[in-house]
């Protein structure tokens, strides 16, 4: 019955199973026997057949509802993927009157803000790549307010407008943006961007993730004091032809709260200016880190962070649905199914960690330990 | 976003649809959650009430 609604791709992982469907672009995480009865419910030529096979297993089920909510579950599931309205390339004119020019992997861009505020949506993150390189750059992007949207214009055709209080949308799409033009690809060629930190120690990254608040960016931090590179903070980037994660040169954002954590174990931390753009984030520094040694890293582990008060430092193996649960909700995946695939794929070989965590000594020690052995692997 | 898992021994569907949220749901054996990732690039999302730009 119903078999148009099953799912696309199907992959087990330990005692759940990740069914995904192409049709709305969702991840389903469910357990052995509802995944059982799933796909029972497909192969059931009738509704009788489904009462038939639903009595053998008990004779108190109730086969009518059991049907309905799977019919319920299903429809929820194919729920039509709709994206933003498609913009058309019109010329406007933005009256941006900064300008800023950033110099990147030895490509220069340009961008023109219409104010001071609007400027604080990028270019905090993005300042120690400055340059006063005066020829002409390879791309212009301009940011402005029109009433209460922000826009952003790449060589003067619109790429995105947003009500202004959505301008983490713009931000994201800057990324997007900024990771196509160095890696001189399309938004397209990726296959998803993370929300979480990328680590890497030269050879391998990890993946951090975890909730707003819950320490990823001081770890971050932490650990490129203690020299590993830091791939990406906050939009961690895979593109698909090679599940790896690449470098976003973008600052890690560090909160008020860590900055006496930090002060000692970061050079010039206090000559890094602090900014105050959304009062209920308090105030940010934006603090660079080298640029890591290759452009691109395999992910070989993620690890949830959990920060807790006095906590000891402890690594224990997390389940698939635990870290679906944080991943998907906070990243956008791709649609496309050769990237789901591939997605599913990467994450059936990496395995998933929770760390928590207070002491800076024993997290490192723990982490380095972590990386050791995903290079005796 | 709040998940929930549910199971369906105690509840109707119609309480437990209450309970669902976007991404849970009931069945009748066993449970599941349903996660939607975003539909374009963000950074992290600013917290609600929040607007720089007022």
């Amino acid at each position: 019955m119903n078999n148009n609604l099953a799912p696309t791709f199907k992959k087990l992982f330990g005692s759940y199973w990740v069914l995904w469907y192409k049709k709305s672009n969702i991840y389903s995480v469910v357990d052995t026997d509802f995944k059982t009865i799933l796909y029972q419910y497909f192969d059931c030529a009738s509704l009788d057949d489904f009462k038939t096979k639903i009595a053998s297993v008990s004779p108190n089920l109730d086969y009518y509802t059991i049907a309905q909510n799977l019919q319920a579950y299903l429809e929820q599931c194919n729920a039509e993927y709709s994206l933003d309205k498609h913009l058309e390339s019109i010329n406007i004119d933005s009256k941006c009157s900064i300008t800023k020019t950033y110099s990147i992997n030895g490509k220069v861009l340009q961008i023109n803000f219409s104010s001071d505020t609007v400027q604080k949506t990028i270019h905090p993150s993005i300042a120690h790549l400055e340059t006063n390189y005066l020829s002409s750059p390879d791309v212009i992007f301009d940011l402005f307010l029109d009433n209460d949207n922000l826009c952003l214009l790449k060589n003067k055709a619109l790429i995105k407008t947003v009500p202004k209080r959505d301008y983490h949308k713009i931000q994201g799409k800057f990324a997007m943006e900024l990771f196509c033009f160095i890696y001189n690809n399309k938004e397209e060629d990726w296959l998803g961007t993370f929300h979480g930190c990328t680590i890497a120690d030269g050879e391998n990254a990890i993946l951090f993730i975890g909730e707003s608040g819950k320490g990823k960016s001081t770890l971050s931090a932490l650990l490129t004091a203690q020299d590993f590179e830091l791939v990406a903070d906050d939009v961690s980037p895979m593109l698909a032809s090679d599940s790896c994660i690449y470098h976003n040169p973008s600052a890690i954002s560090i909160k008020k709260g860590a900055f006496n954590l930090l002060k000692p174990l970061i050079n010039d931390f206090d000559l890094f200016p602090e900014v105050i753009f959304n009062k209920a984030k308090g105030i940010i520094k934006y603090v660079p880190c080298k640029k890591p040694l290759k452009d691109k890293y395999p992910c070989k582990a993620i690890i949830m962070v959990n920060y807790t008060k006095n906590a000891e430092t402890k690594l224990d193996l997390a389940s698939i649905k635990e870290a679906l649960e944080t991943l998907v909700p906070e990243s956008w995946l791709s649609p496309n199914p050769d990237h789901a695939e591939y997605f599913l794929d990467w994450l059936s070989k990496t395995p998933i960690y929770k760390l928590t965590y207070s002491n800076t000594e024993s997290v490192t020690e723990e982490i380095s330990k972590c990386f050791k052995q995903l290079r005796e692997q | 976003m709040k998940k929930e898992n549910l199971t369906n021994n105690n509840i109707t569907r119609k309480d437990a649809i209450k309970k669902m949220g976007k991404y849970a749901a009931l069945t009748a054996v066993g449970t599941f959650v349903i996660l939607n990732p975003l539909k374009a690039q963000t950074s992290s999302p600013p917290d609600p009430g929040n607007n720089p730009f007022q």
